[in-house]
């Protein structure tokens, strides 16, 4: 049995007919083609699949699609501005080093802006913190955490 | 003869796939989709070790949306392996662990390919399981393979039974070293196996034009898989493409030729498409790449001064059913514990034990982690017997330029001494701790591997360039950085310069991103084919000023007269008149760095391990606190003193450092793999096998020694990637000893056995 639904991300409005076992990640990477967001687990384990609903920062894989109706859904591919412009975290994560294979990063880069959204200026503990939800197997997460501090210094 | 004068200034590296990285349009193989195409899904064993009496398909075939379903009987019956060719693409006739393929699926959906995979009807006859190393060598022991002596291998491997492949590294006399010393310490440590763990799982599309194949995979070495595909379907290397697109994470996990045989084989039967995505629980039982585990025994005779005499070793590290690139690893782990010391009497013998687990392979540093643990805690203990300090005891010990290592090869141009002194201070050695913490320090050693290598440098009509390359990045921005390579010999702009790679059909070949070999022997070979560049502008701009070559310099964009600043031209204008007449094509490729002499007349089982090119050194010091209650412990902070060499890219190499010890931390402290009696792996997922996260990771303290080594890679440069995880988890069980009083001889220095070591 499938339902219509519609799917409000990064600010377009998607029909799509899906099943209600159907989780977010799916529908995100197959009906509606936005593969930034990636699966590493399938298990709420890594933090790869992580998309913001209604500002919240979940985990996309353990999240069903049917239950993101009317609410506001930012993955990775949102970040980015109209006319490609990259977000402050996006050239941050570039200039400090906090981006090595890259698949870690769409997750991180949402846990980050949850962060900052909800605490402009928080403590490197803070940060990392607010990471640990992500894992990074490339970093050792300090070129992530030098990106977000650097991004939380420069907001007003 | 000219020559280059100034490059242009360093700008901010910021690498060239990093904005797809970070706007999430990167494509990586699982995001791949083909028209027609089909979901791969294979039926591992039901057992760790049985034969296989019976297996029928036909329940399968006949599920619709099924395509193709494969075994053992539906491919070429051809035995492969990197140094012993023990295994096939599917069990054939016996299931030697868990993970073992047995058949595939190629269906129109995941969902139809997992439930055909569940009816394929399988008959076995179990057997013994062997899954300690220990009872594969015991006397009467299971055979994992009762066939293996039948089993083609290489001439330098050593092999008896379930000893896949021993190796001995023998230097003076080791019975009157040990005789002659003030005191003998002996010890024995054990560590259990760990994983790469990637983040992004394997995957793999194929797709067939008539006898032609193109495997989108996520593999760190596509040359490699291109030899295993045309081998294990006994085809022409020219008939297969490997390509890789966004590679996320390897570190050895991804390294040799995996599932892209499997894969094609599907496509081909199937006549569509196929991609296979790993699940977490089947990256974990089934890459066929794990960190070994390890036995080390160690027996150390040093004189009172502390001067060490003699070391002893006896290693048996744990090779899972098949060896993969596993057999010269015995010979590595045996230099391993020596460690980087002057030691005048050696004996030490390291066998790899067949067993039914999943194989082990290249995990960064294969050997190296858990050896230098236990060697690393020895030096601790024998300081701690003779009432040295530790950092002293290996100030007395540690190998300097004349030195010679355990196979006589004689140390040149080294920093290793340097790296103890400044991870010293860097950490504030010795300062004043609460006693609940303590500073530990380790020193490790790898060497770099030379490799052949090649790359081809374009420069086009308006003055841009295309590095094409066959090298492969999996992270590490070792590929980003090959424009920096070809800009300073060329005196032009990084960022004038794009880069094709992993495209088996693009790249001459290279050994991938294995080894820390990418800027290592790929930077030569692009700073070659930028020189072969650079001397055909000289050509074309000696023409063109109407002067002589040798009166000529590269410099600032342009081709010019010495000393007449105004006699010039660009070379976008060479470029220019090149791409009307004779192209401006560079190739390179270099003989790789040869290997140094050595005496190893008294060893066995040498597979090229008895001689280091451009070894490098490493001290890591670590500040950690113990809650003496639970055996937590937290890493507080970490100062890592590297030597290799001369530096390239400062940015990718500190970030090769920091990830580095960061997985140093988890294998010290949470990962390692638990099995059942059978060798079964009993977690399998991300929340039993925990990884250091943000919040685990302390503040990191890089420091380059920088002692550029001339036998070593381009300007001096050594391998970089591999090192920064070897010392780690020796320092941080130093610094546990140090608050606890208390040696944990097992590794993963868990909770659970750091308070049981302080309750013995």
């Amino acid at each position: 049995m499938r339902y219509d639904a519609t799917l409000n991300v990064n600010g377009d409005s998607y029909s799509v007919e899906i099943e209600p076992h159907r989780s977010l990640l799916s529908v995100l990477r197959g009906e509606l083609g936005l593969a930034g967001s990636k699966e590493g687990c399938d298990d709420s384990e890594c933090g790869a699949c992580m998309v913001l609903v209604d500002g919240q920062p979940v985990n996309s894989c353990s999240y069903l699609a049917l239950q993101t109706q009317g609410r506001e859904i930012v993955t990775v591919e949102g970040l980015t501005g109209a006319s490609g412009e990259l977000h402050r975290l996006q050239h941050a994560f570039l200039a400090e080093g906090g981006v090595q294979c890259g698949f870690c990063t769409p997750g991180m880069l949402i846990s980050a802006k949850a962060l900052l959204d909800s605490n402009p200026h928080p403590s490197e503990d803070e940060v990392r913190l607010a990471l640990s939800g992500n894992l990074c197997r490339c970093t050792g997460y300090q070129g992530i955490v030098r990106a977000v501090m650097s991004v939380a210094a420069g907001s007003p | 003869m000219a020559t280059v004068e100034q490059a242009p200034a360093a700008a901010p590296f910021i690498r060239q796939d990093g904005k797809d990285k970070v706007t999430g349009l990167g494509r990586y193989t699982a995001d791949l989709s083909l028209t027609g195409m089909l979901y791969a899904k294979f039926r591992y064993a039901d057992h760790t070790h049985a034969r296989i009496l019976r297996i029928d398909t036909a329940r399968a075939r006949q599920l619709p949306g099924v395509f193709a379903v494969i075994t053992h009987a539906d491919v070429p019956d051809v035995r492969y392996g990197a140094f012993v060719q023990d295994r096939t693409l599917f069990a054939k006739d016996v299931v030697r662990f868990e993970g073992e393929l047995v058949a595939a699926v190629a269906a129109l959906t995941p969902e139809i390919a997992a439930a055909a995979v569940e009816l394929i009807e399988i008959d076995y006859e179990p057997l013994p399981a062997v899954a300690d190393v220990e009872a594969a060598l015991a006397e009467g022991a299971t055979l994992v393979h009762e066939g293996w002596a039948d089993y083609s291998a290489a001439d330098e491997v050593v092999r008896d039974g379930n000893d896949c492949s021993r190796s001995t590294i023998v230097k003076g006399d080791i019975e009157s070293g040990l005789a002659s010393a003030d005191v003998v310490v002996k010890e024995r440590y054990v560590a259990d196996m760990s994983h790469a763990v990637p983040i992004e799982p394997h995957a793999v599309v194929a797709q067939w034009n008539g006898d032609k194949v193109t495997v989108w995979s996520s593999t760190q070495v596509p040359f490699m898989a291109r030899a295993g595909v045309a081998t294990t379907l006994e085809m022409s290397e020219a008939d297969v493409r490997i390509v890789v697109p966004l590679l996320g994470g390897g570190f050895g996990g991804k390294c040799e030729f995996h599932f892209e045989a499997q894969v094609a084989a599907l496509a081909r039967a199937a006549r569509r498409p196929v991609r296979l995505v790993f699940s977490r629980r089947e990256e974990f039982v089934a890459p066929d790449h794990r960190r070994e585990g390890q036995v080390i025994e160690l027996e150390t005779g040093v004189m009172n001064d502390g001067t060490l005499v003699a070391r002893r070793g006896r290693l048996v590290l744990d090779n899972g059913a098949y060896g993969a690139d596993a057999p010269f690893f015995p010979q590595l782990a045996a230099m391993m514990a020596v460690g980087p010391y002057r030691v005048p009497h050696v004996s030490v013998d390291a066998s790899l034990a067949y067993t039914n687990t999943a194989p082990s392979g290249s995990v960064r540093a294969p050997s190296a982690p858990q050896s230098c643990w236990a060697v690393e805690q020895h030096m601790d203990s024998i300081a701690g017997r003779l009432g040295i300090d530790p950092v002293e005891l290996r100030r007395r010990n540690i190998v300097k330029p004349g030195d010679e290592g355990s196979t006589r090869q004689v140390y040149d141009a080294i920093g290793a001494a340097e790296t103890l002194e400044k991870a010293a201070e860097l950490i504030g050695y010795g300062r004043e701790l609460p006693d609940d913490e303590a500073i530990g320090v380790a020193c490790g050693f790898w060497p770099s591997f030379s490799m052949p290598s090649g790359a081809f440098v374009k420069i086009h009509g308006d003055g841009s360039g295309t590095i094409v390359t066959g090298a492969q990045e999996c992270g590490t921005g070792a590929v980003m950085a090959l424009p920096l390579l070809a800009a300073e010999v060329l005196c032009m702009r990084p960022e004038q310069f794009t880069i094709v790679y992993q495209d088996t059909d693009a790249g001459p070949w290279d050994a991938g991103a294995s080894g820390s070999q990418t800027t290592f022997n790929n930077g030569r070979a692009v700073i070659q084919a930028a020189h072969d560049i650079r001397e055909q502008l000289l050509d074309l701009a000696a023409e063109e000023l109407e002067a002589s070559r040798d009166d000529l310099e590269l410099g600032d964009g342009m081709v010019r007269v010495k000393g007449s600043p105004t006699k010039s031209v660009e070379i976008s204008a060479l470029a220019e008149t090149a791409a009307g007449d004779k192209l401006l094509l560079g190739r390179g490729s270099g003989s790789p760095p040869p290997v140094p002499d050595v005496d190893a007349s008294g060893c066995t089982g040498r597979l090229g391990m008895e001689s280091w090119v451009g070894p490098t050194f490493i001290t890591h010091a670590v500040r950690c606190k113990v809650d003496r209650e639970t055996g937590v412990v937290r890493v507080l902070e970490v100062a890592a003193a590297h030597d290799s060499g001369r530096v390239l890219n400062r940015i990718g190499a500190d970030g090769q450092v920091e990830g580095g010890v960061v997985m140093g931390i988890g294998m010290a402290l949470s990962e390692g793999i638990q099995l059942s009696d059978d060798g079964r792996q009993l977690n399998p997922y991300l929340l039993d096998y925990k990884l250091a996260t943000a919040s685990d990771a302390p503040p990191i303290t890089v420091h380059w020694v920088e002692v550029p080594d001339p036998g070593a890679g381009p300007n001096g440069a050594k391998g970089v990637a591999e090192p920064p995880c070897v010392p780690t988890p020796g320092a941080i069980a130093n610094a546990i000893a140090k608050v606890t009083g208390a040696r944990v001889h097992r590794l993963p220095m868990t909770p659970t056995r750091v308070w049981e070591a302080m309750q013995s």
